[in-house]
């Protein structure tokens, strides 16, 4: 097991520093005017051409990648070109937001699309169609307009949630709830809708399996072997899909995080990238791709840790 | 298998009710606290914390940390802050101010003389976004350790106005020999500290009353900025009471902001929609170069229809650049180019261009919405000029608009300032953003020269005369002036700047 | 039933292959279908209502809202389809090379594909963005790049599985070049799955792009697209809602028609019925009552008129097997023989009540040690289950549960009855002994993966004995063993039946078995016993001309097994 962590390990650092130099290299295709956009229209000439010396992008593009991966490689991402920041203070200040958003959706859509999955593998029949036009339904509604949707009747109508705003859970464990659960439901219709459909068809497999029946045959109540070897066997697959809900949810995060103004990721993303600044981008890249090599190696040990034959592998 | 069922649905529900719990929790914050509290959401954020970056619609996150030399009050009158007095001298080109006594920032370190030189000299080196507030200025001298003496190049009427802007403010010279010094950590006199856990630039901003204030005392005790990427994020903490104070520029929003809420509105008429024609001599496309032709661009727009449908008639077409609080605004100007394709059409055959010829834009769908660049091109077409937009991101479009000069010209939001020196010195003189190639003629040339130079009531008729010659000779093409909604919730006052969209961050009060 | 006609039975499959086919219909017909251009703008106009000639009214710019609605659905399924067009141009070709091919090809692109799935989408397409600028058309060939390692991972799993099959090495030692074999033999099983996955992949193409362009990310000016009409209804949601809801309706019915497409087509193409979907509904059907001549019936298990009915799709029922009569005494082994179809596991499985989904006894009497199981209830059958009547399965590997080990497998059902943890793996070890395997402790704490079928099968038939049955149900237990190995496992069942006085029930097709180890025989028959008595009396003189097949086959099957 801990032969195979650390290949994946060593892979998942060869394929960080790959995706950083190609998507430097194309970040620094475009022949913008960093200074220009951001001194604005009004900054006399020579005044850009000194900011551009001064943020280092009248270099040539290998010479930047170099100074930037070497400060990378000690930890720091550098400084944002449009605000200041440092980046990885930045990404740090963010990061919080966003992961709220993702490891509660995460477990909101673990535990409702087994709950839905399993219902409907087992019971089948009215069930089964309740849960599968759900799902079509859920994946069918474009999720911003649900997101509005939801925004206008709980918080804007209603008033049970703020309508925008994140609080840190170091700050209210309660307020932070408040401005998250919105953003978490509106996440979450799209992720069940999916996963339970995963959860169902795992479910349904397994119970197809011979030893199913033979655990009958011994007795063994349908509950228990329900609990016990259906949702053990049917929970590889399902947490596959939970780790690329997961590491889809970043997609989802960005409209997310605009319709309700959390300064997270999602929106960093938005505004950064249009702004083309590129050492917040390259940090932002750097972080997910990292998060997304961790949630995978992650999945890959849950699943060797609930399946010992995917451990030989 | 309804015992799943059964727990799937109790843990949904329990999830409800801590929801619920919290809710009433947040709304159980004594009324006091809340009426100290001035939660602003705004579109723009501040570049960072140093003064060199503050400039247009970030002033009021300065405002909050550092003190201008000279204070804006909402209509444009100017009154002390860190200068206690300021005076000219007979020409015009040397300002003496007085600076306070007694005020001194946090570390100890005094405002005086020397200090306000280092502040002005700093921001002239290594100014930024506002830069060309302190282009007048030729040196700056300390004669005494309160008295700082501002040379200029040429009389400059807009000084005064800049000294309570950008290049008015003062940071602690302790701190200028560091490398960013204030790039998140403010250092000013003014009357909030920066609350760093409870900001994150880019998004968020909270600032704190600081005990000690040299002036009065601010009336809030706490200040918080929202930044957002469209307003309807804006409009809906406006509705549950979380954003306490914004302007809003989108009608949709200002819609509904205004429909069945108890917000508090007043409206400004501030920023202008142009098309600002670069290509005055021609080089790119020839035809912009007669006068005759750019006057029939003018009369090929309905400026009405424009009004009526995407601003829902919240706003007022021109023809005027000038902004309705300058002294050199003239209504009738507004309707001087009234729709009229057959004149426009016949004004294109004089200048030899009857077959009409091509116009490309570089269009940014912020600033140019698909109504507006639909309804010109058609408009234009009508009289046999085909415009093509150029669709760009933020970045290109600057770079490509506003270095490279790519285009012939560009549409764009113009300030309407509430003075008419402004007005000439950011549309009309020479290498400045709206006249990059230096166009100008010696009536302009005349009637700019007597204006630097005369007192307020004869300066009022000489930009009357200059707005009319720049609108005849058809420098630009304005469309419309837009409508401003100015959005807070019962209990906070704002009174809008006079010929700016942002309010200052005094102009904030509990309602009465 | 060919796929073709099952996806025609789904009527959900059916009707939304329509809206997709009207969806592309309109795209394709666009300019016939209306006179309006999509970007001919009358500011006039300007969110004006429906009149003549413009069914849906004006949006914002005072453009016809129908017909950019249907250009629209040029350029978004344009846009969806480039995506799909590069995923599949590079995915496919790639994976069937990999997959087909494989050493370093498959080890270097393989790579290339982790590294793509470790790209989050929507970063990333927000990042090139900033380097391509906003055309949607180079944001769909990224997104096209972006999931191609989804058809790339397909193609390249299903070839790694069929590459070792008989048929292509048929194939490969029949000389045909590579290229060849891929596209007769290979396509055709990556076939299916592809089309599938397209689906799927065009309806995450138009939520993505939709996305993208609702935040003013992916527009292309007035380039008439869906999400474009979203972004613009969002910027009026207050004045004019409507205008979100015709590009909103699109969309969502154009995804939802995708998915279910896709779900119709995997059934109709992997003919996986969905299950009877009327399962709960129905009334519990009635069950014949068997017909009892007053013979005496045996006393460990006696089965009488049995019917077995499966559900058809369409609610009605198909009798599988029919009036069957068994007897089995304590003490005695009867072999149960017939070819695969028969109806035999059928039987069997209605004595242990484990008939699989769908099926059900629909008449006659099975008592069990004098209880009639017929409509049991299930506490009782557990009861029964776990002390009078046990089961040997076929397929030793597949009836262990690949996740916990031999040792929890065995000792679960042992506690279950209420029996301490240490007891009961005390009573499990014994188990394994009692099944002749040396070394119980390394076998208990083995995972089922890393045993021999030999040792599998003296597990299932120790998990068998734990309760002390009379009554053992073996289905073919030997049939998926080696030779030497059916041996060793037919003495250990012999022994184990003769220490404990069990009564067998022995299903099989293999009538040297039955030979071997049975005292009477029952032959079965397209769901009928046709032939029943001891076996020396059917198998020396059969009476049924089937019997009497069945045993002249094995009689010539004899030489052949000797020459071996």
């Amino acid at each position: 097991m801990l032969g195979f962590v650390l290949r994946r390990t060593g892979a998942g650092v060869l394929l960080v520093l790959v995706i950083s130099f190609v998507t430097y290299l194309l970040l620094s295709l475009p022949d913008n005017d960093v200074a220009r956009s951001l001194l604005g229209p009004d900054a006399p000439a020579e005044l850009v051409a000194a900011t551009n010396a001064e943020l280092g992008v009248d270099r040539p593009v290998l010479v930047q990648y170099a100074d930037w991966l070497a400060h990378a490689a000690r930890g720091d991402l550098g400084t944002s070109w449009f605000t200041s920041e440092n980046v990885g203070t930045a990404i740090a200040g963010r990061l919080p937001v966003t992961l709220s958003l993702m490891l509660g959706v995460t477990l909101v859509t673990a535990v409702v699309s087994f709950a839905l999955g399993i219902w409907a593998g087992v019971r089948r029949g009215a069930a089964d169609r309740l849960v599968q036009i759900l799902g079509v339904l859920g994946y069918a509604l474009p999720g911003f307009l649900v997101t509005l949707v939801i925004v206008l009747v709980f918080a804007v109508r209603l008033g049970w949630f703020p309508a925008i705003g994140y609080i840190p859970l170091t700050e209210s464990a309660g307020g932070w709830l408040s401005t998250v659960t919105l953003p978490i439901v509106s996440l979450s219709i799209g992720a069940v809708a999916g996963t339970s459909q995963q959860v169902r068809s795992a479910v349904i497999e397994v119970l197809r399996q011979d030893y199913v029946r033979t655990l009958r045959s011994r007795g063994l109540s349908r509950r228990s072997i329900l609990v016990k070897h259906v949702l053990r066997n049917a929970s590889a697959p399902a947490l596959t899909v939970l780790g690329m809900q997961f590491v889809g949810l970043l997609g989802g995060a960005v409209l997310v995080e605009q319709i309700f103004g959390l300064p997270g990721l999602g929106s960093m993303a938005v505004t950064y990238t249009t702004r083309g600044d590129i050492p917040v981008i390259m940090g932002m890249l750097m972080v997910t791709v990292v998060g997304v090599v961790l949630v995978n190696l992650a999945v890959d040990v849950a699943i060797g840790v609930l399946n010992p034959k995917a451990r030989r592998a | 298998m309804n015992r799943t069922l059964r727990t799937a649905t109790g843990v949904l529900a329990l999830g409800a009710l801590l929801a619920l719990g919290a809710c009433t929790a947040d709304a159980g914050t004594p009324a006091g606290e809340k009426l100290k509290t001035l939660t602003i959401g705004t579109m723009t954020p501040a570049r960072s914390m140093d003064p060199v970056d503050a400039g247009g619609g970030s002033i009021p996150f300065y405002q909050a940390v550092y003190d201008t030399l000279i204070k804006r009050e909402p209509d444009g009158k100017l009154s002390p802050m860190l200068a206690s007095d300021w005076k000219y001298d007979a020409t015009n080109t040397a300002l003496t101010l007085t600076v306070r006594d007694g005020v001194t920032f946090d570390d100890g370190t005094p405002v005086d003389a020397k200090a306000v030189k280092a502040n002005l000299d700093r921001f002239r080196a290594g100014g930024a976004a506002e830069n060309a507030q302190a282009l007048s200025t030729k040196s700056v001298e300390v004669t005494d350790p309160k008295t700082v003496v501002i040379k200029l190049t040429g009389p400059d009427p807009a000084l005064l106005d800049s000294l309570s802007d950008a290049y008015g403010l003062v940071a602690n010279p302790a701190k200028f020999s560091q490398d960013k010094p204030f790039a998140t950590v403010p250092d000013g006199t003014g009357p909030y500290r920066l609350v760093a856990d409870a900001t994150m630039a880019g998004t968020q901003w909270t600032f704190a009353r600081k005990e000690k204030y040299w002036g009065p005392a601010p009336a809030f005790a706490t200040v918080t900025m929202y930044v957002f990427d469209n307003e309807n994020a804006i409009v809906n903490g406006l509705k549950t009471g979380q954003i306490r104070a914004a302007v809003l520029q989108s009608v949709d929003q200002q819609i509904a902001a205004t429909t069945g809420t108890q917000l508090k509105t007043t409206t400004q008429e501030i920023d202008l929609k142009l098309l600002n024609i670069f290509d005055r001599k021609g080089a790119k496309v020839p035809a912009l170069g007669d006068p005759r032709v750019r006057q029939a661009i003018n009369y090929a727009i309905d400026r009405d229809v424009l009004v009526e449908q995407i601003q829902q008639g919240r706003g007022t077409a021109t023809s005027q650049i000038w902004g309705s609080q300058a002294p050199g605004y003239t209504k009738e100007l507004d309707s001087f180019y009234r729709h009229d394709p057959a004149k426009a059409k016949s004004l294109l055959a004089e200048a030899g261009h009857a077959a009409g010829f091509t116009l490309t834009l570089p269009r940014l769908t912020a600033l140019v919405p698909d109504s507006l660049a639909e309804a010109m091109k058609a408009d234009l077409a009508a009289v046999g000029i085909t415009l093509k937009w150029d669709d760009l991101d933020r970045v290109s479009f600057l770079t490509k608009t506003f270095r490279e000069f790519q285009y012939p010209g560009v549409v764009m939001n113009g300030g309407q300032p509430a003075k008419d020196w402004a007005t000439v010195s950011g549309s009309i003189l020479p290498k400045t953003i709206a006249n990059p190639f230096g166009d100008t003629d010696a009536t302009i040339q005349d009637l700019t020269a007597k204006i630097r130079a005369a007192d307020p009531a004869q300066a009022a008729t000489l930009a009357q005369q200059l707005n009319r010659h720049i609108v005849e000779q058809a420098w630009y093409v304005p469309l419309y002036r837009m409508q401003y909604l100015h959005v807070t919730v019962p209990t906070i006052s704002v009174v809008p700047q006079a010929g700016l969209a942002v309010p200052a961050l005094y102009n904030y009060q509990p309602a009465a | 039933m060919n796929a073709w006609h099952r996806f025609l039975r789904n009527p959900l499959g059916v009707l939304s292959a329509l809206v997709l086919l009207v969806v592309i219909g309109a795209a394709l017909a666009a300019p016939l279908l209306t006179d309006a251009r999509p970007d001919a703008a009358v500011l006039r106009d300007a969110f004006g209502a429906a009149r003549d000639g413009h069914p849906l009214g004006f949006d914002s710019a005072g453009r016809d809202i129908f017909s950019r609605l249907v250009h629209g659905a040029r350029n978004t399924l344009g846009g969806a389809v480039l995506a799909l067009a590069v995923a599949v141009a590079l995915g496919i070709p790639a994976g069937l090379l990999a997959g087909y091919a494989g050493r370093w090809f498959d080890a270097v692109s393989s790579w290339l594909v982790n590294l793509v799935m470790a790209l989050p989408a929507m970063i990333v397409l927000l990042a090139s963005r900033a380097v391509l600028g906003p055309t949607v058309w180079a944001l769909m060939i990224i997104l096209g790049v972006l999931a191609a390692p989804s058809f790339f991972r397909l193609v390249r799993g299903i070839v790694v599985n069929v590459r070792g099959e008989l048929y292509l090495d048929a194939a490969r030692v029949a000389g045909l070049p590579a290229w060849r074999i891929i596209t007769r033999h290979v396509l055709v099983v990556v076939r299916a799955p592809i089309i599938i996955q397209l689906a799927l992949v065009a309806g995450v193409a138009l939520g993505l792009q939709a996305g993208l362009e609702f935040i003013g990310v992916g527009s292309s000016g007035s380039l008439p697209t869906w999400g474009a009409m979203l972004n613009e209804g969002f910027q009026y949601v207050q004045r004019a809602p409507r205008l979100m809801l015709w590009p909103g309706l699109a969309l969502g019915l154009t995804s939802a028609a995708l998915v279910l497409l896709a779900s119709a087509l995997r059934d109709a193409l992997e003919d996986r019925a969905t299950g009877p979907r009327q399962a709960r509904r129905r009334l519990p059907a009635d069950v014949r009552p068997a017909r009892l001549d007053g013979e005496p019936r045996a006393a460990l298990l006696s089965v009488r008129s049995l019917a077995v009915s499966y559900r058809l799709p369409d609610g009605s029922e198909r009798e599988v097997v029919h009036d069957v009569d068994l007897d089995v005494e304590p003490g005695r082994i009867v072999g149960l023989v017939g070819e695969s179809g028969s109806g035999k596991t059928q039987t069997a499985f209605s004595i242990l009540g484990i008939l699989p989904e769908g099926g059900r006894v629909s008449g006659g009497s099975i008592t069990v040690d004098g209880t009639e199981v017929v409509g049991l209830g299930a506490r009782d059958w557990r009861r029964l289950r776990t002390s009078v009547v046990a089961y040997v399965p076929q397929e030793p590997m597949s009836n262990l549960d690949p996740s916990f080990t031999i040792g929890s497998q065995l000792i679960e059902p042992i506690r279950a009855a209420g029996v301490s943890r240490a007891a009961a793996r005390q009573r499990a070890a014994d188990l394994l002994r009692a099944v002749e395997i040396r070394d119980p402790d390394r076998v208990l704490r083995s995972y089922p993966h890393q045993i021999s079928g030999g040792m599998a099968q003296r597990v299932l038939i120790a998990a068998a004995m734990a309760g002390d049955p009379r009554l053992l149900i073996a289905d073919e237990p030997t049939t998926a063993l080696d030779v030497t190995v059916q041996a060793e496992i037919l003495a250990l069942l012999r022994r184990l039946q003769r220490e404990r006085g069990l009564g067998v029930l022995l299903v099989t097709h293999n009538l040297g078995v039955v030979a071997d180890l049975c005292d009477t025989v029952a032959v079965m028959r397209q769901g009928r016993i046709v032939e029943t008595g001891p076996v020396a009396e059917v198998l020396g003189a059969p009476r049924h001309d089937y019997t009497r097949s069945l045993v002249d086959a094995v009689l010539d099957e004899l030489p052949l097994t000797e020459s071996r």
